[in-house]
């Protein structure tokens, strides 16, 4: 049994420890927002943040967590309104959706190192992250659309 | 329950009605006689309670639930078939939600076909999901209009209420409702038709970019796939990678290893006998993770079948030989004499050009979840394009299986969001199998394709051959042969006369008037006056079987427009003429490529619904009786050439000074069907570095005709993602066939393109004002020969199959130069 923190609560797995962290979020605790792509870190759909890093949650086994803050789509906001997802909203980036919890993820970890991207630090970060509907160029809006939202809400 | 309440209703009538239930008082509208399926009695009978209906349901509260069987794969259907119920309702549109019926006999009999394809959806909705809303206003006005005690000609109906000019007084939809039980018919096709819709200048909603109804869930989790669903005591099943992509049988299966896998349950065989599934073994196990590893780990022999030694290279050669063969081709398109007036000529042209497989590689890889409820009926959690045709597969498929009639099957979908469709996802053999496990096993099961089982899988685009003659005299295209061969897909579907569904096949042109499928040759039926024009198509029956040769976003235009539009480009060039003003003297609207007029109200028999359901082209036709509503052809080629003008001028086409190596082609395009075309032309700007033959598209105009945008922001969403499509098929994405199998297996192997490749936009919305056409695929058939042409001006080097790798642009550099 491991005792796993995600979105800030404690949570018990008790799959074997060479189970993709993927598969444990999604099957055994139900948090289905990290989604399946490829499974072996080739597309970014299950992008989740340990310690605050975007990380391609089908490549971590679960035993290899430990302590670290694991943060899902489902809890990067308490309220849903992160600037990332507020952005995507307001451009209307998602398509048929399925990848847009990990391109999200993939944003928020980048702005919060890099809180003003160029377009080019954009459309580098978000390389790694497939979309088959190819909303990428909403997506690098968007992306910039919450670096001025993130910034507004601090000079509030 | 049958209500027998109900008051007799003509066998076409719409009846608007309210009703009590538990729930309140609603409205639905449609309920009764369904608009085209057959016996009103029937529909009736087989509507328990009155809900769901078709199209809405208002309650007293005032919300709107729109009902849409359309599947939500990204193109945000739903809110565009709401904005053009909520305009003609008027209901206001923070009041609007959207569910999803599902599918059954039941509901089948009352929407008739659940089936999402060829951009079709608005296209084929709009004029009856229209006129559906306005009798609900109708009813509304009449009613609202006696509770106030008003008179009818100083009432009318505004955002949710009735409102009367004369006292100013206003009552809502949901309190009309509550006070006044609402019964009233409209005859059909008589009162339906006489309704007057509203004209565009008074259009509230539609034309909005409203927000889509589905974009919030989709961007906290919230949202639910097929893979979302659990049930109690539910088993998850893995497939073991099939030894050929089609047709191989399984001798033994070995679990000895498989069963050291904790929670490891069972190896299952699924039994192919319908054609389905062929070879397939599905490990089943507590956890996914286990059911993967136990797949691996099972020891299968096979028969790798009637394909198991055949390879890409086999399937070319046999285009090539097919090709040599006139008699075993079908005519599609037959005008003048190209025989006679090729060697007329003052210049002839000859080319091959070919295209490889590609497939979908949704990112939702296909998944669903089957369960065998406790009152026998069969349950389906999955998110598809063809519900009505999964349940109808299950139902054969299980019947055969459990040795029961048909009727005793009762299959229902459950329909979720799909992860990418792009035509994918319109097979059925994932339910199919994961039915047999639950058969097996007594348990519900999960059935999860992984990225590798989903590429062995998959349903690819078929290779194609085609061989082009042109003759040019005096500068004009005089006579154009096209010869294509390639696998249909429509025998693959069942359809065709010896299957018996004559309606889906059409005839050849000529006096053999054989089998053709317009799936795999539509597109080279263009829009450009050419007097002499011939278009022969050859079937590899193999190939189709071989590779399962399935529609791909945009289906045939997806190649034959990169074939047509380069081989134009090459004309122009050989006759000495600019490749717009050359295409623009070819688009004079003349004889039948002046369009279809508008010729009247489809008369609503059921093989006219499956007509209107599926698009089906009408042969070559220089006058129509259908369809009813005004046809996406009207205006024909002078549509085409408008948007040529717009893309080309945008763009600066022939004035824009361009760095070295940088040229820019011009493509058109009138995807999907010759019946259903949606106007579109693009100019691609490519730089080419001669020295690699790399290439970067740096910049894409595309100018669409659609006729009326419902939600232009969401218009230019689609335009933008399926050029983006198209960039991807013409840079980078190709499927390999060896010895039966495909050999690509995840996205190191295939390569959908990522966001370094994606070039700057300029789109332009044409609004004709003409019916709505579908926006979701067209764009991205015009990328692929721009893009090729650019990389001709650029560099000269004429390159004719796609994908255009950087090897072949040297390749056709060097053979230039020698």
């Amino acid at each position: 049994m491991m005792n796993l923190s995600i979105n800030g609560q404690s949570r018990l797995s008790d799959s074997p420890p060479d189970t993709p962290l993927l598969w444990v979020l999604r099957e055994e605790l139900r948090m289905t927002g990290t989604r399946y792509g490829c499974g072996l870190g080739l597309c970014g759909s299950c992008t989740v943040h340990i310690n605050g890093q975007a990380v391609r949650s089908c490549q971590l086994k679960v035993s290899e967590v430990g302590s670290a803050a694991i943060t899902t789509i489902e809890g990067l906001h308490p309220a849903n309104a992160h600037p990332v997802q507020k952005a995507w909203v307001e451009i209307q980036v998602p398509q048929c959706g399925y990848c847009q919890s990990g391109q999200i993820m993939q944003a928020a970890a980048l702005l919060a190192q890099n809180p003003n991207p160029t377009e080019k630090e954009i459309v580098e970060g978000m390389n790694g992250n497939l979309c088959r509907c190819a909303t990428y160029p909403r997506i690098v809006g968007a992306v910039k659309r919450a670096a001025k939202l993130m910034k507004e809400k601090q000079n509030a | 329950m049958p209500d027998d309440t109900l008051p007799k209703a003509g066998r076409r009538d719409f009846l608007v009605r309210s009703a009590t239930l538990a729930g309140g008082a609603f409205l639905s509208i449609g309920v009764g006689p369904s608009l085209f399926t057959g016996d009103a009695q029937a529909a009736i009978a087989a509507t328990p309670a009155y809900t769901p209906s078709i199209w809405f349901t208002i309650t007293p509260d005032g919300t709107t639930t729109m009902h849409i069987v359309k599947a939500e794969m990204g193109q945000h259907i739903g809110t565009a078939l709401a904005q053009i119920i909520a305009e003609e309702l008027e209901v206001p549109w923070d009041k609007v939600r959207l569910d999803t019926p599902r599918e059954s006999v039941e509901n089948f009999a009352i929407y008739g076909l659940a089936y999402t394809v060829n951009s079709g959806s608005v296209t084929t909705e709009f004029d009856r999901i229209a006129r559906a809303g306005a009798i609900g206003r109708i009813a509304l006005t009449e009613a609202g209009c006696k509770v106030l005690g008003a008179k009818l000609a100083d009432c009318y109906a505004s955002q949710g209420r009735v409102i009367d000019k004369a006292s100013g007084r206003a009552i809502g939809y949901g309190e009309i409702l509550q006070k006044v039980k609402l019964e009233r018919t409209f005859s059909y096709p008589e009162d339906f038709r006489k309704v007057a819709l509203k004209e565009r200048s008074q259009y509230k909603i539609i034309g909005q970019s409203v927000a889509a109804l589905d974009i919030p869930a989709k961007t906290n989790g919230q949202a639910k796939y097929g893979m979302d669903v659990f049930l109690p005591g539910m088993a998850y099943g893995a497939l073991a990678i099939p030894r050929s992509r089609y047709g191989a049988k399984v001798l033994s299966v070995d679990d000895s290893e498989a069963k050291k896998i904790p929670g490891f349950i069972k190896a299952v065989r699924i039994d192919d006998s319908i054609g389905k599934c062929t070879g397939w073994v599905v490990a089943l196990a507590e956890t996914f993770p286990a059911a993967m590893k136990a797949a691996k780990a099972l020891k299968i022999e096979s028969d790798p079948g009637p394909y198991g030694k055949l390879s890409l290279d086999d399937i070319f050669e046999e285009f090539s030989e097919k090709a040599k063969n006139p008699e075993e081709s079908a005519n599609w398109v037959l005008e003048g004499d190209v025989e006679a007036a090729l060697p007329a000529a003052d210049k002839q042209l000859e080319a091959e050009y070919s295209s490889d497989m590609v497939c979908h590689a949704a990112m939702e890889p296909i998944n669903c979840v089957v369960q065998h409820a406790s009152d026998d009926s069969w349950h389906v959690h999955i998110g598809t394009q063809g519900q009505s045709f999964l349940r109808m597969t299950l139902n054969y498929y299980l019947s055969k299986v459990l040795n029961k009639k048909a009727d005793d099957v009762k299959v229902v979908v459950h329909q979720y969001l799909v992860g990418g469709g792009f035509g994918g996802k319109q097979d059925y053999d994932d339910a199919l199998a994961a039915a047999y496990c639950v058969n097996e096993i007594g348990r519900p099961v999960k059935l999860i394709h992984t990225r590798e089982s989903q590429f062995a899988t998959s349903f690819p685009r078929t290779p194609t051959l085609h061989k082009l003659k042109a003759g040019v005299k005096d500068g004009q295209l005089t006579a154009m042969n096209h010869d294509i061969v390639c696998g249909w897909m429509g025998p693959r579907f069942s359809v065709g006369k010896k299957y018996g569904s004559d309606w889906l096949q059409l005839d050849s042109h000529d006096e053999k008037k054989q089998d053709i499928d317009q799936w795999s040759i539509g597109g080279s039926d263009h829009w450009y006056h050419v007097p002499n024009h011939r278009v022969r198509a050859w079937n590899s029956d193999r190939t189709t079987w071989a590779v399962q040769a399935s529609a791909l976003r945009t289906v045939s235009n997806s190649y034959n427009m990169f074939v047509v539009e380069s081989f134009m480009d090459e004309i122009a060039h050989a006759a000495g003429r600019d490749p717009v003003e050359f295409r623009l003297a070819m688009l004079n609207g003349k004889g039948g490529n002046r369009g279809i007029p508008n010729t009247g109200y489809p008369p609503g028999t059921p093989s006219d619904y499956y007509m209107d359901q599926l698009w089906i082209s009408l042969p070559w036709t220089k006058e129509g009786s259908w369809p009813g509503y005004e046809s996406g052809t009207v205006g024909g080629a002078l549509r085409l050439a408008n948007c040529l003008r717009v893309a080309a001028g945008k763009a600066g086409w022939g004035v824009k000074k361009l760095p070295p190596n940088t040229a820019m082609g011009v493509a058109l395009s009138s995807a999907e069907e010759r019946q259903s075309p949606t106007w579109v032309a693009g100019v691609a700007e490519v730089t080419v570095d001669p020295t690699t033959g790399r290439y970067r598209v740096n910049k894409l105009t595309i100018a669409m005709d659609m006729g009326i945008a419902i939600n232009p922001d969401n218009v230019r969403a689609q335009i933008m993602g399926s050029a983006l499509w198209g960039t991807s098929q013409v840079m980078s994405e190709r499927l390999t066939y060896k010895n039966g199998a495909i050999e690509q297996t995840n996205f190191h192997e295939y390569q959908p393109i990522r966001q370094v490749d994606v070039p700057q936009f300029d789109i332009e919305l044409i609004e004709s004002g003409r019916h709505p056409m579908g926006v979701g695929e067209p764009a991205s058939t015009v990328v692929a020969p721009a893009v090729a042409n650019a990389i001709f001006k650029a560099v000269g080097a004429r390159v004719r199959h796609m994908p255009i790798t950087a090897q072949a642009v040297l390749d056709a550099m060097k053979k230039r130069k020698a």
